[in-house]
């Protein structure tokens, strides 16, 4: 194998002075557009293609490794400190890493959030490098069937892990699910719960909603409950840095949710969203110490974070073996390349092995940069939250508009954004979790596609369901997820350890 | 999650009433919708509206679960909420919408953040407005050059 | 920024130096890309912008997005927003044509000027390599014996993709309502369920298949222009192989209503000067697509003559009324 003689060509291109400088720009920019909800790394690569087309091609692609792993941090950073998340893959950090950096544990959660983004995004570069052809064979080979179960998977787990009220779950979790409906079906082209308004022809955009329920709606419930609420939130409490046992509580969550967004990032329907659901479920169960979910749990963090960049790394390995875009990055990546007469697809590693190699090793820069240089900053983040409430309030309902406005300056999102930030409002004062509305928004359409496809495939028989064996094993983890609790005290007669509340 | 708190008088929770019935509401709507998709055409196994049928059942469900829960809960004491400095916040938000097509942006945008600090009790309301605009217009600025990305423009951003 | 400093002292340069032979040049111009930042219509307007700008034929050129449905908010808008108004240009395209009938827009294309066709993109037929379909008579054949049978991987339901499907069975006979079609979200994820043999067929634009099809994963069995391609010579148009269905998924440029027929013909001589430009053209090579331009009455009437057809075949798939 000559993969790592490639590859270490590649990175003497990417470690140039100059090349090095785009990496700069483009994790400079990618953090700025990844902080602003709605503005993501995919819209700012469209925008800049123009520009970039007069560099050469490996500095344009560096540029634009240095954009979509910064967004992820951005997103993060946003999330964390703000509970605004950037993008909809960051919206799992910000219910424990908000928690986090209330109770003046902002900086380990910061910290935690970067460095388990810089080992998952290492880790699955790695991996993007060296397994890619038979990950992307095993990728191809899940038909909608398995999708289905593979969603049914993330809502059985999902549910079990927020909230401790099944009513209150459900409850939220239909909201999203009603929402998720809203806008053209797919399928039949037909419209539903749109009552003939154009503007909801499209749906529900998951970060104008996650953007409304959590920030908007925080922000209301914060400014009436007025004095009730006026301790002064402490940037820093205790280290600024993670401690011992932070760093004790984070490893493992960085490795599993590696091994959970790296090949579900790397399925053309897999997404960068379900890994960090998952992630975060499996977590709380693991946790040793689960009450502490919702009030800021460290793993709460770490894994998702991890989960979210292996998955970002795990879609670049259709695109670059088979040339299949399978996110709007993605998909803009492949305009880049074609940009430069490059034909993405199944020839690409062995038409073009420089690019490819000189792609992979800019992530690994721009990975390496973006830890080097957000570490140092965390210390002066958090000191964004010792900003008096006012301005930071008013701060961040200017953040959470502008990025709706930005990506779509239409008054129905405004006012999309007000309606659900009402919502976010009455769900937190009647005790409702916020999240299983977002999961719900997500996961719904997801699944109801998957069925219909692999149904309507089978021209209407359902036993296709159960015919594949990936299926069925993603079925047996679900009774697993439900059931499993209940045969852990039928075995050693003691309860299991099940998380506690949640918000 | 709030303690319930049961007293001795059997009275209902007023709120859980109120929810359970907005639940049943959004049910029906969600339901007529998925009824109405029903008659409109089926040649596939699993039309529209299967999706939105069972998602309505649910809901209804949930609607009669809230009742029962509200019911055996008894009422809950939830401390008052402020309405005086939320109406800020909303008046903030929703005059963004109402500026926003006439003075663009960073007005638009400007009064919103004025609201927010008024709501949280930073006035005066003018100096916080004069503020907000003119950093909102700096972002008009970065967005407009920088990314080639157009907000809805008024009289100010007409200037450049 | 650096770059756009320059722009803008190079544009300030030319207004300078182009005050003698203004006649050609329009003034401050407004393109709406009804699509969000990123996509085919944005890109569209993106290139106008830039060629505009750079050969001096507009003074100034700016994109606004107004996303959604499928491009009918952003000719609602223009349409009731710009009337008369001889700065402002609306991109638009073939899948604006479906979408005004299925989403039941209140306005339509016959309410604006349309100036010019820009750009075009044909549909294209794949199975995966081990497909026991080898031409487009085979797949015919299939479809044919039972209709059920053949699953089509392609774009949202009432796309240009789904209307090509429609359009195909109507030709051969067939009932369009009895095409299996199964939506996908994005090229991607449909790519993938021909490739892993999910799907009977795949339909889509040609240049999505291009790069398998060259690798061999792919087999094309048919293309929807009116003549063979040169991206890809050896593979059959559909009316070669007997299936009279001929269809382009074009961008087109048009100019507000109400405009006096001198502006128009201004307007339509500016995008003429641009599409002749090197500028343009470079740029087209640069993006892969393909020149169609078309403009004046033939451009009308081409329009005139796709919704008829999409109007009948989405009536036939049970999409319009």
């Amino acid at each position: 194998m000559d993969t790592f003689a490639a590859l270490s060509q590649g990175l003497m291109v990417a470690l140039q002075p100059i090349n090095l400088l785009f990496a700069f720009v483009g994790v400079m920019l990618g953090t700025a557009v990844g902080v602003l909800p709605g503005i993501g790394p995919a819209l700012t690569v469209a925008l800049l293609l123009p520009i970039t087309f007069k560099l050469d091609p490996a500095g344009s692609l560096i540029m634009f490794a240095g954009i979509y792993y910064g967004g992820m941090y951005g997103g993060s950073t946003a999330s964390i400190l703000l509970n605004t998340p950037g993008e909809s893959s960051s919206i799992v950090t910000a219910l424990e890493g908000n928690k986090m950096a209330r109770a003046g544990r902002g900086g380990p959660a910061l910290a935690t959030a970067a460095i388990g983004s810089f080992v998952a995004g290492t880790i699955a570069t790695i991996g993007l490098a060296l397994v890619a052809p038979t990950v992307v064979d095993i990728a191809i080979s899940f038909g909608p069937e398995d999708y289905f179960a593979l969603m049914v998977l993330a809502f059985t787990t999902v549910s079990a892990a927020f909230g401790s009220s099944v009513t209150r779950g459900l409850t939220s979790l239909f909201i999203g699910l009603s929402l998720g409906l809203i806008g053209i079906d797919l399928q039949s082209g037909q419209a539903r719960l749109s009552f003939g308004i154009p503007d909801l022809l499209d749906g529900v955009e998951v970060t104008t909603l996650a953007v409304a329920l959590f920030a908007i709606g925080e922000t209301l419930s914060v400014v009436a409950a007025g004095s009730r609420a006026d301790e002064i939130i402490e940037p820093v409490k205790g280290s600024v840095f993670m401690n011992r046992e932070d760093w004790k509580r984070s490893w493992k969550p960085w490795l599993r949710g590696t091994v959970l967004g790296f090949p579900i990032g790397a399925m053309p329907a897999g997404g960068a969203e379900i890994p960090t659901f998952l992630s975060y479920a499996l977590e709380k169960r693991l946790c040793r110490k689960p009450d502490e979910f919702g009030n800021g749990a460290i793993e709460g963090v770490a894994g998702p974070e991890a989960a979210n960049n292996a998955a970002a790394a795990g879609v670049l390995v259709p695109l670059l073996t088979l040339g299949l875009p399978t996110s709007a990055t993605a998909a803009i990546m492949l305009a880049g390349f074609q940009q430069y007469g490059l034909n993405p697809g199944p020839l690409l590693f062995v038409s073009n092995p420089d690019l490819v190699w000189g792609l992979i090793a800019s992530l690994f820069i721009a990975n390496g940069m973006l830890l080097i240089l957000n570490l140092p900053l965390v210390g002066l983040w958090v000191r964004l939250l010792a900003i008096p409430r006012p301005w930071l309030y008013g701060g961040i309902l200017v953040f959470a508009t502008l990025g709706t406005l930005g990506a779509n300056p239409s008054l129905v999102e405004l006012g999309m954004l007000l309606i659900f930030g009402l919502l976010g409002y009455v769900l937190r004062r009647y005790d409702y979790p916020i999240a299983p509305v977002v999961v719900g928004l997500i996961l719904g359409p997801l699944a109801e596609q998957q069925l219909r496809r692999a149904l309507a495939i089978s021209v209407g028989d359902p036993t296709v369901l159960f015919q594949s064996p990936i299926a069925l094993a993603l079925y047996a983890l679900s009774a697993l997820a439900l059931f499993g609790p209940l045969l852990f005290f039928l075995i050693t007669g003691r309860k299991a350890p099940v998380g506690g509340d949640e918000d | 999650m709030s303690d319930p708190t049961p007293t001795s008088a059997r009275r209902p929770d007023k709120a859980g009433f109120v929810i359970a019935f907005g639940l049943a509401a959004l049910a029906l709507v969600v339901g007529w919708d998925a009824w109405r998709l029903a008659s409109v055409n089926a040649h596939s196994a699993v039309g529209p509206a299967a999706f939105p049928t069972i998602i309505a059942a649910g809901l209804a469900a949930l609607a009669v679960a809230t009742a029962v829960e509200a019911l055996r809960a008894g009422p809950v004491d939830r401390p008052r909420d402020e309405m005086g400095p939320m109406a800020w916040v909303l008046a903030g938000l929703v005059g963004q919408i109402a500026l926003l097509p006439f003075l663009g942006f960073s007005i638009a945008t400007g009064w919103l953040f004025a609201a927010t600090a008024k709501g949280f009790g930073r006035g005066p309301v003018w100096a916080h407005f004069l503020a907000g605009t003119v950093m909102c217009f700096i972002i008009y600025v970065i967005f407009a050059k920088g990314l080639q990305l157009s907000l809805p423009a008024g009289p100010i951003e007409r200037l450049i | 920024m650096n770059h756009m400093l320059r722009g803008a002292l190079l544009a300030a340069a030319f207004t300078a130096a182009s005050l003698g032979t203004a006649s050609a040049q329009v003034g401050d111009l407004k393109i709406i890309a009804p699509a969000a930042p990123g996509g085919g219509w944005d890109q569209t307007a993106r290139a106008m912008q830039q060629v505009l700008q750079s050969e001096k034929l507009a003074a100034n050129a700016q994109v606004m997005n107004v996303p959604g449905a499928g491009g009918t908010i952003g000719l609602a808008q223009f349409v009731n927003g710009s009337k008369g108004d001889p700065n402002v240009l609306l991109v638009g395209g073939y899948v604006m044509v479906g979408a005004i009938i299925t989403n039941k827009s209140p306005v339509n294309l016959s309410m604006v000027t349309p100036i010019a066709r820009l750009t075009g993109e044909y549909e294209a037929i794949a199975v995966p390599a081990n497909s026991p379909l080898k031409s487009m008579a085979d797949l015919v054949a299939a479809l044919k014996a039972d209709p059920q049978k053949v699953s089509w991987a392609g774009g949202s339901a009432g796309g240009t993709d789904h209307i090509t499907a429609g359009l195909i069975a109507k030709a051969i006979g067939v009932d369009p309502t009895k095409v299996n079609y199964i939506a996908f979200s994005g090229g991607g994820e449909s790519l993938a369920s021909i490739l892993g043999g999910k799907v009977t067929v795949g339909i889509s634009s040609l240049s999505e298949f291009d790069a398998q099809a060259k690798a061999g994963k792919l087999r094309l069995l048919g293309v929807s222009s009116a003549e063979r391609l040169p991206e890809a010579k050896d593979v059959p148009t559909f009316k070669e192989s007997g299936v009279d269905v001929e269809i382009q998924n074009w961008r087109s440029v048009s100019a507000a209503p109400g405009i006096t027929e001198e502006q128009k013909k201004q307007l339509t001589e500016t995008i003429g000067k641009m599409v002749q430009s090197k500028a343009w053209k470079d740029l087209l090579a640069q993006k892969g697509w393909v020149d169609t331009y078309l403009s004046g009455p033939a451009f009308a009437e081409q329009l005139a003559k796709d919704v008829t057809a999409t109007q009948s075949v989405l009536k036939d798939i049970g999409l319009a009324n």
